[in-house]
């Protein structure tokens, strides 16, 4: 497969062919996953906002099964680790092995070298061998004995994993959790959704049936379109003030980085061009303000204790935080001035 | 006892402080020089007793003793030991001033001269309130307790001075017991140890806790509101709606009449003013006299001339119970002089500390010590009592005299106190100086000079007599009198007093009734209207002649005599020497006129009747201007409303009429992005909308939240307001939608209907709301309260931050805190 560059993607797609292109993807997985048009879509979304997606749940809810018909939907490559404690970093990312015929190393890559990879039960590989997909994820290459290999376009990562509170599981460093653009949660389907799925999954499994309805180039266009929605000023003050605002709460041990802002913006691009629309809303970001972000901030031990979680304290923190569109002060807000925050009387000792 | 200390001093001179309204009924200082003595050795004693850790008891009695002594230094009887120490005689010596001082307080008015019986009464009550204070507040720990004694010496000034003390020494008091108080509670706090500011650091030595800021400040407005209170509540004598009130005659003419119930301060001009101008008619006197045809009764007197005209003097006299002076000595050729009789029945309108009698009595029935009796002014008076409901009888010497017997009369000496005191005018005026030296030229005596200057007011001269006049009595109205030359009986009496006094003849306005003209048999009704004022000029060896300038056809009952005979009459009695056979009879003189003139008043007494509410200025266009301005002043925010809506409805409007280009403008099916102005005036109006749309959402209390988006805000509303109106549910999305493209999107939504839109969601929002709430929309909108309100926190947020940081620069180079840098250096 040719190597391409990370700029080198496609051309932008008119409206409709993105729309259609697009949906065609999302009506395709919903063949395998039924009734999560939201999940399925904020996934697509992850995909052309050229992010990696974790995918937390209880076991036996579908994690796997939206990995791996996300896919097989688009025509390109597709690795899949099965992470155990035993895995080794090498296994993720390759191995240069002494070719006796040519009498020098050869570099044999591992499964990152795809355009999607799988990465099942994550958590369950020791830190170590998580740490393998640290350099892959934000830097797109691989640095096995000196020598830099570059990844494929479009590459993502879909990684599902237990929580945390499940036995033999190792918690993600900070560090790798902050390389993941979102964290969706698939939760149980509703009782129509689980009464079809027993209909079609009774006999056959689904994803055998599944074909693709894209590929890799479509992709990269749907990507490069994505990359134009219009971001007005005033959006992009909001990303910050969300962000700031995880950095300044008193119930935040750690706040978002500014991996996050980025991650934040674009995800909200995909969603908005996935919407039909070429400009982004606040409306987006305060949607996917807890999927972004609330797998990245550390609560305090006191927040912990009281059993708030990252996705109440960032919701919380959405629905706190005023629009930029009335940063000067709005006239319905009967709240005090705190002006710049400075107590007006502050005297210092002589 | 470090507290002690520090109160002990400061309740003694709260103490003096708090004396301070005593300065009001005082003429000299003498009283607060032994006051502060007597203070300051109770102080001292109090704090050796302290010092030798004495009981509380021990304290008291060191206080009274120390009292004691310093009484017997101040006020001895000549038989003390060393000057200081008391002996029986001393107390019998007490006695004899405590007594005198009751006698004193009933013969003078304010204010009182230094005698030793009222000095002694008020060192006395001074230095006992200083026990007292030192005993609550040191001893007791109870400074607010000491605020009782010292109203009690508020009180004093007060009762005797019914028209309220003047301000200055009443906050000099205030401030003395508020600084007791603030002492004794800096003592307190010290008691806790270190002071905090509240965030956790310690308070310089020099600064004042900021803890303490809440405090001050609910301090002043207390203060603020215990003084401001009682200002505008009515009834308390002195309140300001009380003198705003005055003279509009609401009906309630009983209260007012009168005018004021004090001799002292009262100004006789103004509420003389007031009385003949009440539309409003009410009896205050009934007067039976033996005399055949009486002159005016009289009850006041103004003799003191300031720059703002003729005032009252504080009457002093003897109580009328006892000897009154008798006029007959000073009779002489060609005065005549009889002894009448008269009852005086005041009605229950008549109420003030003067009593109404003939000039110049010489014995009175049914009245008490209370009432006292001036002989420099002849007038009756009370410091404590009043005239209201009151009859009396008395007799009196009725003196008239002849022209000639006042041409007789010589040149008062220069010395002559009464020369030196009422001839005073304040400052010679160029234009009455003038007019008196051309009038007094070659007149050979002064009974001659007064008669020119009494005829120069005649009718003659042009002069005319009319009611509804500026009233006063100053430089400036008397020559704007002599000038315009109308007015009443006010500025007539002035008038002349003034130009007297200019010829160097002693003169004063009197104040009184004429005789009116309800007449039956000997007894004279006396309304309100028949109230007068009138000159009177005193001749060396005759005394105080009476001279009415008024034209007799503008007061009702009014008398002429031989020596002031009435000018404008047509039979003009000249005054002939060879005449005093007439004269010599008052009835003779009096008589033909006095009918005469009752007749013709009668009917200028009713046209007046009927002139005076004409007049009057009518009340009800003040009270229709400032219910306008009221009406005006609540319709200001509906009108900002009206406005606002306006301007972005003009807006919205456009945004419609653009629309029709706009919708002309696509070529060959393509849609044409307008960027540009038509652009940026589509945001503005989608804006304007949407902010109309918020106004009208806090007009109707629908909740607005400012972390919604207009997407999510337009939901809401569709689900919680407008959940059946489906024109209203279209109209609102399309006001989100217009909103939010204009604020995220490459170009915004134009040629949409915001103004139709914003109609239908309003009148959807109407439909919903209760009549209250529509009501508020409608009169006073929440929307421009709400941003009103807004604006002002701000701006006294910024305030409050601005004096924060001037007042931290300030406390840079506060002397206690270099001194305290330098002490800990």
């Amino acid at each position: 497969m040719t190597q391409q560059t990370w700029d080198e993607v496609g051309g932008l797609l008119p409206h409709d062919e993105f729309r259609a292109a697009s949906e065609a993807i999302v009506a395709n997985i919903e063949q395998v996953i039924e009734g999560k048009t939201a999940t399925v879509r904020l996934a697509l979304a992850v995909l052309l906002a050229e992010g990696h997606l974790l995918i937390e749940d209880v076991p036996g809810v579908g994690k796997t099964k939206l990995a791996k018909a996300l896919a097989r939907s688009i025509d390109c490559t597709v690795r899949r680790i099965q992470f155990t404690p035993d895995l080794l970093p090498s296994d993720v990312t390759g191995v240069s092995v002494y070719n006796q015929e040519t009498h020098d190393f050869e570099f044999r890559p591992g499964a990152v070298f795809a355009n999607l990879v799988v990465g099942d039960e994550i958590n369950r590989a020791s830190p170590k061998t998580q740490s393998a997909l640290l350099e892959c994820m934000e830097e797109r290459q691989v640095t096995v004995d000196g020598v830099t290999y570059q990844l494929q376009t479009p590459f993502m990562v879909i990684a599902t994993q237990n929580p945390i509170e499940m036995e033999g599981t190792y918690p993600l460093p900070e560090a790798q959790r902050d390389r993941f653009t979102a964290r969706i949660a698939m939760g149980y389907p509703d009782a129509g959704a689980e009464l079809a799925m027993l209909d079609g999954h009774g006999a056959t499994d689904p994803l055998h049936e599944l074909r693709p309805v894209s590929d890799a180039d479509i992709v990269r266009q749907l990507i490069a379109t994505v990359r134009k929605v219009h971001v007005a000023d005033a959006v992009k003050q909001y990303a910050v003030d969300l962000v700031t605002a995880t950095r300044e709460a008193p119930d935040l041990r750690l706040g978002a980085s500014p991996r996050a802002t980025l991650q934040l913006l674009r995800t909200a691009r995909a969603v908005a061009a996935l919407e039909g629309r070429d400009y982004v809303l606040p409306d987006d970001l305060q949607a996917l303000a807890v999927p972004v972000l609330a797998h990245r901030i550390i609560p305090t031990a006191d927040a912990q204790l009281a059993r708030r979680t990252t996705d109440a304290i960032v919701s919380e923190l959405v629905h706190r935080l005023p629009l930029p569109h009335d940063r000067q002060r709005s006239p319905y807000d009967t709240r005090p001035a705190t002006g710049n925050g400075r107590a007006p009387y502050e005297p210092r000792r002589p | 006892m470090i507290a002690s200390r520090n109160i002990g001093p400061v309740a003694a001179a709260a103490t003096l402080l708090a004396a301070a309204p005593l300065s009001s009924i005082f003429e000299t200082w003498t009283w607060l020089v032994q006051s502060a003595i007597a203070v300051a050795v109770v102080a001292g004693v109090a704090a050796l007793t302290r010092l030798i850790r004495a009981p509380l008891w021990g304290q008291v009695l060191g206080m009274l003793a120390a009292l004691g002594l310093a009484l017997t230094w101040l006020f001895p009887s000549g038989g003390e030991l060393l000057t200081f120490l008391p002996t029986p005689g001393t107390f019998g010596h007490f006695a004899d001033l405590f007594t005198g001082s009751m006698q004193d307080m009933r013969s003078y008015g304010v204010e009182v001269p230094d005698t030793d019986p009222l000095l002694f009464i008020t060192v006395l009550g001074v230095g006992g309130v200083a026990v007292l204070v030192d005993v609550l507040a040191v001893g007791l720990r109870r400074p607010a307790l000491a605020g009782l004694p010292m109203l009690a010496i508020y009180s004093v000034p007060v009762a005797v001075y019914v028209d309220s003390v003047p301000p200055v020494p009443f906050v000099v008091g205030a401030a003395g017991y508020l600084w007791l108080l603030v002492t004794d509670n800096v003592d307190r706090v010290r008691r806790f140890g270190r002071r905090f500011t509240g965030d956790g650091r310690d308070v310089d030595v020099w600064e004042a806790s900021p803890l303490a800021a809440a405090g001050r400040r609910l301090a002043v407005v207390g203060v603020a509101i215990a003084v401001a209170l009682p200002l505008a509540v009515p009834g308390m004598t002195g309140g300001l709606l009380d003198t705003l009130g005055g003279g509009t005659g609401n009906g309630n003419g009983n209260g007012r009449a009168g005018a004021g119930g004090s001799s002292g301060r009262i100004d006789l001009f103004a509420s003389l003013a007031g009385q003949l101008n009440q539309s409003e008619v009410a009896d205050l006197v009934k007067v039976t006299t033996s005399e055949p045809s009486p002159f005016y009764l009289r009850y006041a007197v103004a003799d003191e001339l300031r720059p703002n005209g003729f005032q009252a003097r504080n009457p002093s006299g003897r109580p009328v119970n006892q000897n009154l002076p008798d006029p007959t000595e000073r009779a002489g050729p060609g005065v005549q002089q009889a002894r009448y009789r008269a009852t005086v029945e005041v009605t229950k309108s008549l109420s003030m500390s003067l009593m109404p009698v003939y000039a110049e009595p010489v014995r009175t029935e049914d009245l008490n010590g209370n009432w006292l009796y001036d002989p420099t002014q002849q007038v009756v008076f009370s410091n404590r009592d009043n005239s209201r409901g009151r009859k009396y009888s008395f007799d009196y010497i009725r003196s008239t005299y002849t022209p000639a017997a006042l041409r007789a009369a010589p040149p008062l000496p220069a010395e002559h106190p009464l020369n030196r005191q009422q001839t005073a005018t304040p400052g010679p005026v160029p234009e009455v100086e003038e007019l008196v030296k051309g009038l007094v030229q070659g007149k050979r005596t002064d009974y001659d000079r007064v008669l020119a200057i009494y005829r120069h007011f005649s009718a003659d001269n042009g002069f005319s007599y009319r009611l509804s006049t500026e009233s006063g009595s100053s430089g400036e109205d008397i020559v704007n009198f002599l000038t315009n030359k109308v007015g009443y009986c006010q500025q007539y009496a002035a008038a002349m007093a003034w130009l007297v006094r200019s010829a160097g003849i002693p003169a004063r306005v009197a104040f009184g009734f004429t005789n009116g003209n309800k007449q039956d048999g000997n007894t004279y009704t006396l309304t309100n209207l028949n109230l007068h004022a009138w000159t009177e000029v005193y001749f060396d060896g005759v005394g105080w002649v009476p001279f009415d300038a008024t034209p007799s056809y503008g007061v009702p009952g009014s008398t002429r005599s031989a020596w002031a005979p009435d000018i404008d009459a047509p039979e003009s009695i000249t005054p002939d020497p060879g005449a005093s056979g007439a004269a010599a009879d008052p009835g003779a003189s009096g008589g033909p006129t006095g009918p005469d003139n009752a007749d013709r008043d009668t009917d200028s007494g009713l046209s007046l009747a009927g002139q005076t509410p004409a007049e009057q200025p009518p009340v009800w266009p003040w009270w229709t201007a400032g219910l306008l301005a009221l009406l005006a002043l609540l319709a200001v925010p509906a009108l900002r409303r009206l406005a606002l809506r306006r301007r972005r409805g003009g807006r919205a409007a456009g945004a419609a009429m653009t629309a029709t280009p706009n919708e002309a403008a696509p070529v060959d099916g393509t849609r044409v992005v307008v960027v540009g102005p038509d652009a940026n005036r589509a945001r503005a109006d989608a804006h304007a909308a949407w902010a109309e749309l918020l106004d009208t959402l806090v007009d109707f209390r629908v909740r607005v939240d400012r972390t919604e988006t207009p997407r999510t805000t337009a939901d809401r509303l569709v689900r919680e307001t407008l959940n059946e109106d489906t024109a209203a549910v279209g109209a609102v999305r399309l006001l989100g939608r217009a909103e939010e493209r204009a604020r995220y999107a490459r170009d915004p939504l134009t040629g949409e209907p915001l103004a139709p839109a914003l109609r239908a969601v309003r009148g959807a929002l109407a439909a919903r709301a209760g009549r209250r709430t529509r009501l508020f929309a409608a009169l006073l909108p929440p929307s421009v309260l709400l941003r009103w309100r807004t604006t002002l926190a701000d701006t006294s947020g910024r305030m409050v931050a601005l004096t924060g940081r001037a007042r931290y620069r300030l406390l840079r180079w506060n002397p206690r805190r270099l001194l305290a840098d330098r002490a800990a250096r």
